[in-house]
């Protein structure tokens, strides 16, 4: 289901209209009577309503209806937003949104959605209820008028009596429940004169008549048409009797014409309609009786013989009006349904004047809605595509310029450079085609920070900035999650209650920062609260008792903060719902890493705490140093390696069989990747240690050559090298042979766990 | 020669079902996701048939009709008009506007299609 | 659209080109009905009319009567699809054309 291109779209357009709906249901919090901003969360909704019917999923349509239904009121000012409401639809906005993820997954909703739904769905119309006695009168008001008059295009004419009245009259009585002998349908048209001003033209509705069945005859009525002079050209003076064969019921027949019914005088008679539809039909024409009944026997609607009946019975009801004329009773109902030029009542309630949205008070819509007519939706696993191609072509030019160099053709050099400036142009290109601002990511937290301040009694306020900072699309979703651990641990352990900030002196409102900047060829977001810092003595005293460090090591500020990060910790005196759970600082370590990030934390006791993450802009090139060792190439991410050195057979001498280096008198531990990769072949006299910092500490690898710095497309090489530990991905170089990418964050670990058994 | 039908628009998945449903029958589509949108692009485009929201930013249906009613090449352009039915008051002030056919939101897309092919063929 | 018009003494040939529609049909009105006027024999060449809704029939149809009244000969000689093709479906093409 979720393969189809029209409900990938549609998915992507919910998620954008539940951000605007939570958007505007935070914007109204402060501004509870701003009209814009009650516009844009009725049209947020108004559309997801809209969308989801088209789309078929029906209970979301249906529920969303509700919603719109209450903003309806909202918009027209029948219902006030307070906080109350406000709670109310952004819990309607996380349902919609939950529905829609269960669509997406084509799964059926659990009984605790269902019971929540009706939960929600019995508050909304508690505020429609309240309401309804108002629009009721309104409707009462305006109901007698309605109903009272016909419309003036209405055929007025004597309704079919379905008793004989009591008149006497033979003919009539003779002539009662005959059916006329014509199997076809009669379809009798009088156009409007403004049908073609309003862009409708007989021809397309006969034309389209035409396809639910045969046009037996069809005669066009010019009688309308005035004299020269008078003539306006823009206006339609047509009309048509058309005999018609078809198997299609009424209403269908019917509705080829609901676009004009209002303006037309438009008769249908189904076959073997009775004669006295036919009289009624001569009556109520404009044209001369006799004309119309020769029309009718020539198209074979009537017989002649059924014609001078009809006649007859037509004189004779000149003299003997029906008594029931003007009842739509009975027999008549059904008569009068054919008269659709008077099925207009319910359409024509008046209704207080809408405010015409001002257009200048869009401003901001505007905006955004211009720069969403210039860009195109492309599924993003098109881009990927076109990066694992650009990728492919990267390769296949570094072996053009190996042969070329091989070969030492001059011209051959050249024009392959030229290529693969261009080559790099174009990955450039569609690797920035992948780039998002952050922002969108960021301003998701305003919702958060908002539940968890009135969960927690907290007054917190969320400043977001650099949220114009670009990154790759996938990287944005894969942040999402340990973004909102940091945010939601900062905002419930970090930031104080007011009473607490107010006795520390500080202001009673907390604030969370999110920032965002470009920081070498890295995107750097910084998470940072004026709450309480971390308290050293706490994280040191849990850390003991987890058996994580004993007390009596001596550890940097630096080190104590990395504890938090070991799985299971956890200083929250009160495990709340919103973090502190003991896996948040594990989970989020892990996230990053798993993204070729880092994360730094700084605090200040009583001040607050800054966490920083640095992350690749793009997970699918890497900026890497080529080592090999033995036979074997391998690949380490550029951003964190810090130097490299020789490593002589004397340092490994002096370092007395320890995996210890001395780098210009600071002692750096290092992991032999030979060793670790099982890698055979000897030893070449001067190896080199890659010094790499991982999470603030320093880690030398150890390798035969460092080549130089390579920029590569990573591959996804299948399963073969996914579990092997210490490998991330793998790359191909440009004679075709795969370079591994080493995972060095799982590798600094593994040689920890190593060390701590040895 | 295929007849141009515009579809204005806000939502893209309203425009994709919309714009998949006429290209199959035949009709070539043009895509607006607003009034303004719309007015933008309709300059020297002979266009057949305009369908057209009601309810969407920057320059609402019932303005852009208004506009296009005025409009010498194409004030006589048929437009069908998407609504739901709780906007009746916007829905009369279409009518007299002079927009005289509507579709009700949601709709199936043969809905649709046969709204349009009543007005003009591919 | 454009209406080419030779003037032959008394006989006019009108030559319409392009569209016939209600977009059109103001100034076609006023070409149509001031040649009538001032001719004695009317002949209309449709060939190059590309399109034709019911108001460009419906001044089809004002033209030919009132060159009926006026006692003037109309007659169309050459028709394009667009305009035999509203003129089959109104069931017009015997009648008056």
């Amino acid at each position: 289901m979720a393969d189809d291109p029209v409900i990938q779209t549609f998915m992507i357009e919910c998620t954008e209209l539940l951000q605007a709906m939570e958007d505007a249901l935070l914007r109204l919090e402060a501004a509870p009577e701003d009209e814009e901003t009650i516009n844009a969360l009725f049209r947020s909704a108004h559309t997801i309503k809209g969308s989801s019917g088209i789309v078929g999923f029906e209970n979301i349509e249906r529920f969303t209806h509700k919603v719109e239904n209450v903003l309806e009121q909202v918009r027209s000012g029948k219902i006030k937003v307070d906080n109350e409401l406000i709670e109310l639809l952004l819990k309607c906005r996380d349902h919609i949104a939950n529905l829609i993820e269960l669509a997406e997954k084509d799964t059926p909703a659990s009984a605790s959605d269902r019971t929540a739904e009706e939960g929600l769905l019995r508050q909304l119309q508690s505020y429609l209820t309240s309401t309804d006695k108002q629009s009721n009168t309104k409707i009462n008001d305006t109901a007698p008028s309605q109903l009272g008059s016909n419309s003036p295009n209405s055929l007025n004419y004597p309704h079919p009596s379905s008793e004989p009245s009591g008149s006497g009259d033979g003919v009539r009585t003779f002539l009662h429940g005959r059916d006329v002998e014509s199997g076809n349908w009669h379809i009798s048209l009088r156009f409007g004169e403004d049908v073609l001003r309003n862009g409708m033209d007989p021809i397309s509705f006969i034309n389209y008549l035409t396809r639910l069945g045969e046009i037996v005859s069809l005669t066009t009525i010019t009688d309308a048409v005035p004299p020269a002079a008078e003539m306006d050209p823009e206006s339609c003076y047509l009309g048509f009797e058309i005999d018609f064969k078809s198997d299609f019921d009424k209403q269908t027949i019917e509705d080829v014409f609901e676009f004009v019914r209002e303006d037309c005088k438009i008769c249908i008679l189904p076959p073997r309609s009775r004669i006295e539809e036919y009289i009624q039909l001569i009556n109520s024409l404009p044209e001369a009786p006799l004309k119309i009944g020769e029309i009718l026997v020539r198209g074979g609607a009537l017989t002649p013989h059924e014609l001078e009946e009809a006649l007859k019975i037509q004189n004779a009801e000149a003299v003997y009006p029906s008594p029931l004329e003007g009842e739509g009773q009975g027999e008549g109902c059904s008569q009068r349904k054919s008269l659709i030029g008077e099925i207009v009542v319910d359409e024509k309630m008046t209704y207080p004047p809408v405010v015409d949205a001002a257009v200048e008070k869009q401003k901001k819509q505007k905006e955004a809605q211009a720069r969403e007519a210039k860009t195109i939706r492309v599924d993003t696993n098109k881009l990927d595509q076109l990066v694992n191609l650009v990728g492919e072509l990267v390769i296949a030019n570094a072996n053009i310029i190996q042969n070329a160099q091989r070969l030492g053709d001059i011209d051959m050099i050249e024009s392959a450079s030229t290529l693969s400036r261009l080559i790099e142009d174009i990955r450039d290109r569609a690797m920035q085609a992948r780039m998002v601002p952050i922002g969108e990511s960021f301003n998701r937290f305003h919702r958060v920070i908002r539940d968890i301040s009135r969960e927690m009694s907290k007054d917190i306020e969320l400043a977001v900035s650099g949220g114009e900072t670009e990154l790759d699309k996938n990287l944005t979703e894969k942040i999402n999650d340990p973004l909102m651990h940091l945010v939601r641990n900062a905002a419930d352990h970090g930031i104080e209650k007011p009473d607490v900030r107010i006795s520390k002196g500080k202001p009673a409102k907390g604030v969370i920062r999110l920032n965002a900047f470009n920081d070498a060829g890295s995107i750097v977001i910084e998470i940072s609260d004026d709450g309480s810092g971390l308290n050293r003595e706490k994280i040191i005293e849990k850390a003991v008792e987890k058996g994580l460090i004993n007390s009596e090591q001596t550890l940097s500020d630096k080190e104590i903060y990395k504890l938090i990060f070991a799985p299971g910790f956890s200083t929250a005196e009160n495990v709340t719902n919103i973090s502190g759970r003991g896996v948040g600082m594990d989970v989020v370590r892990k996230g990053i890493s798993s993204l070729r990030g880092s994360i730094d934390i700084n605090s200040q006791e009583g001040l607050g705490t800054t966490i920083t993450l640095r992350l690749p802009l793009t997970l699918a090139i890497i900026e890497g140093l080529l080592v090999k060792i033995g036979g074997e190439y391998f690949v380490l991410t550029l951003s964190s390696v810090e130097e490299c050195v020789d490593l002589t057979r004397e340092d490994i001498a002096n370092s007395h069989g320890r995996h210890l280096a001395n780098v210009r008198g600071q002692i750096v531990p290092y992991i032999r990747l030979r060793e670790q990769f099982m890698i055979k072949g000897s030893l070449p006299d001067i190896e080199q240690i890659v010094i790499v910092r991982v999470e603030g500490q320093r880690v030398g690898f150890v390798v035969d050559h460092v080549i130089g710095e390579h920029q590569t497309v990573l591959k996804n090489l299948g399963r073969i090298y996914k579990d092997i530990e210490g490998i991330s991905g793998a790359t191909i170089l440009g004679d075709g042979t795969v370079a591994l990418i080493l995972d060095v964050p799982r590798l600094v670990q593994s040689a920890e766990r190593e060390e701590v058994r040895g | 020669m295929a007849k141009t039908i515009m579809t204005i628009d806000d939502s893209a998945s309203i425009r994709q079902v919309v714009g998949i449903t006429l290209k199959k029958a035949g009709y070539e589509v043009l895509e607006a996701c607003d009034g303004k949108d719309a007015l933008n692009k309709l300059t020297g485009q002979k266009v057949h048939l305009i369908v057209c929201d009601v309810n969407m930013p920057n320059m609402d249906g019932i303005a852009f009709l208004k506009t296009v009613k005025q409009h010498p090449a194409y004030k006589f352009t048929p437009i069908i008009m998407l609504t739901t039915e709780s906007q009746e008051a916007k829905k009369q002030e279409g009518k007299a506007a002079g927009a005289k056919a509507w579709v009700v939101k949601p709709f199936k897309p043969e809905q649709m299609l046969s709204a349009v092919e009543k007005l003009i063929l591919p | 659209m454009t209406v080419n018009v030779e003037r032959n003494n008394g006989l006019y040939k009108l030559a319409i080109e392009g569209e016939m529609t209600v977009l059109t049909s103001a100034e076609l009105k006023r070409h149509l009905l001031y040649n009538l006027e001032n001719c004695s024999k009317l002949e209309i060449d449709l060939s190059q009319v590309s399109e034709m809704d019911s108001a460009g029939f419906q001044l089809l149809f004002l033209t030919k009567r009132e060159a009926i009244y006026s006692g003037k000969i109309m007659r169309i000689t050459s028709h394009s699809e667009a305009t035999s093709s509203v003129l089959e479906l109104y069931n017009m093409h015997g009648e008056v054309f």
